[in-house]
């Protein structure tokens, strides 16, 4: 018995090793480095990885080579442009304008999530990149964090998971110049955060619908896009994913407005609550005050004066 | 007279009282589990929602308060109802705890009495403006505060009821309504119930009518004096002294 775990072990090692050695030999270096350095394009670079934080994030058991595709020959030599596979070359225009030191690797993840990359590329952020080759607007790392380290979104520590989303999304959605750049609905966050969802979000409500839970995620459209998940007959569909029997009326409800003047009702109505709330206040404040005064002044004073 | 006269009357029949208990341990629970919703981005908010099993848990129990707190006001309305039927209750003037301009006067004079102006407190029935203002604090509390809460427990449900052109503005309306108006609620519990009812000299720690029922004719003639002459006569005053 023991001598076929051997064989088995052997035999699953020699398969494992090369594969093993090749992340291994890369971080015989690059966990013990520290600090930046000044890569060969003129791009200053973060040369440490945390092999622990590695190994346990989700890609831990890829090779390095597996996204640096430029970098098979060691060290470091650059490989030729035909070695890249065609569906990460063809990534290159855009990548090479949100990632200056490895762009290769930046589109390296269309490799084994093809169906994705083709979502964002369609996408309102990924059309920006692709196609207007603007440098605003998230490719997988702006969101999914650090490529190195990343990890489910399940796990608390990932920017995407529910609870961190609305932070990611403020990221460019609450930055004034991206907001005003193209157009966007200003202070979405802050309105969600007023919302009803908002507020429960706010508290650590898990199943509170975020920003990706209507909007989409990958694909995401303008709101108004036809095949929006929240314009139209979609968003009767999206709200009634939690509310059973939504109905176009009950999706008609605005889920982030700002309660400004332009909306007068809530605004001026919330006002008149509030001075409802501190004439009842000052009123019930004035009467105990001054009963207890009254009460204290009678037993110092007026001794006698109780059963008057 | 010579009359045997009780030491204590029953001032609230256990129906009362039971309502009551409901009321009060409902309003709590919706206030502890709805706080935190106020100021949710205030640090202890979460540490507070948290203390009520998180906000799904907090969510829950605030739903089911809610509903059981509009049953015992519908069961306390349904309850006035069958007693004035039945002629068991009757108005008057001095027991009622419907508002009368009586209750105004008494507002003014009490002043006049705090500020040292008059020497004479005001003579009440069985109700005095005091608890008018809080029993009829609760009913506009279960109307705004309940209907809205309502709507906002089963949205997809009243959104049926909404005409089309509300539909922009009512749910931040509605939201706004049960907030603000639950802190009033709050706050005027906090101030003039607590304050009436449990503080004021001689009830500190509380008044104990709210389990007993009852009231001692001492504390009901000064307190409820027309409420007094109207059991016993003014006569009742003169045996005593």
């Amino acid at each position: 018995m023991r001598y076929r775990v051997f064989i088995a072990v052997s035999f699953l090692l020699v398969f494992l090793f090369p594969a093993l050695a090749m992340a291994e030999s890369c971080l015989i270096c690059h966990s013990a480095m520290k600090g930046r350095m000044e890569g060969r394009k003129g791009f200053v670079v973060d040369v440490n990885i945390d092999s622990e934080k590695f190994s346990e994030s989700k890609h831990g058991g890829l090779d390095c080579t597996g996204c640096h595709l430029t970098y098979k020959a060691q060290p470091h030599e650059p490989a030729k442009e035909a070695e890249v596979p065609a569906e990460v070359a063809e990534l290159m225009p855009g990548t090479s304008l949100k990632g200056k030191t490895d762009p290769v690797a930046l589109g390296a993840c269309v490799g084994c999530h093809p169906d994705i990359y083709a979502g964002l590329k369609e996408s309102v952020h990924g059309r920006n990149i692709f196609r207007k080759k603007q440098t605003d607007g998230p490719l997988c790392l702006d969101c999914h964090g650090n490529p190195h380290y990343i990890a489910s979104a399940s796990d608390k520590s990932s920017p995407v998971n529910h609870a961190n989303v609305l932070r990611t999304c403020g990221r460019c959605h609450e930055e004034k110049e991206v907001v005003e750049k193209y157009g966007l609905s200003s202070h979405v966050i802050e309105k969600y955060k007023e919302s009803f969802h908002g507020k429960k979000y706010i508290l650590g409500h898990k199943k509170v619908p975020i920003c990706n839970d209507c909007h989409g995620s990958h694909a995401v459209l303008e709101w108004d896009a036809p095949d929006s998940p929240v314009y139209g007959a979609s968003k009767v569909k999206t709200c009634g994913r939690c509310h059973e029997g939504a109905t176009e009326k009950f999706a008609a409800a605005p889920a982030h407005k700002y309660i400004g003047k332009e909306n007068p009702i809530p605004y001026y109505g919330e006002k008149v609550l509030i001075l409802l709330v501190f004439g009842v206040f000052g009123f019930t404040l004035s009467h105990v005050l001054l009963e207890a005064y009254s009460e204290m002044r009678d037993k110092l004073v007026r001794k006698e004066g109780r059963d008057e | 007279m010579n009359k045997e006269l009780p030491k204590e009357i029953e001032r609230f029949n256990v129906t009362f009282r039971i309502q009551h208990v409901i009321l009060l341990t409902t309003f709590l629970l919706l206030s502890f589990t709805g706080w935190a919703l106020k100021y949710p981005e205030v640090e202890h908010s979460r540490w507070w929602i948290r203390l009520w099993g998180g906000p799904e848990t907090a969510g829950t129990i605030h739903r089911v308060a809610g509903i059981t707190m509009l049953l015992d006001f519908a069961w306390h309305v349904a309850y006035l109802v069958y007693l004035f039927a039945t002629g068991r209750m009757k108005i008057a003037a001095t027991t009622t705890i419907i508002p009368l301009p009586k209750d105004v006067f008494d507002v003014l004079k009490n002043y006049l009495y705090f500020f040292g102006f008059s020497k004479e407190k005001p003579k009440f029935g069985r109700f005095s403006y005091i608890h008018k203002f809080d029993y009829w604090a609760v009913f506009w509390g279960m109307g705004i505060i309940g209907s809205s809460g309502f709507i906002l427990a089963f949205p997809v449900f009243a959104s049926n009821f909404f005409p089309q052109f509300t539909l922009g503005w009512i749910w931040p309306t509605m939201r706004i309504l049960h907030s603000d108006e639950a802190l009033l609620a709050i706050v005027f519990i906090l101030f003039w119930h607590f304050y009436n009812e449990h503080l004021k000299a001689g009830k500190f720690p509380m008044s104990w009518t709210w389990i007993t029922g009852k009231i001692s004719l001492e504390t009901l003639k000064h307190e409820h004096p027309l409420d007094y002459e109207q059991r016993f006569g003014k006569t009742g005053e003169k045996s005593d002294e």
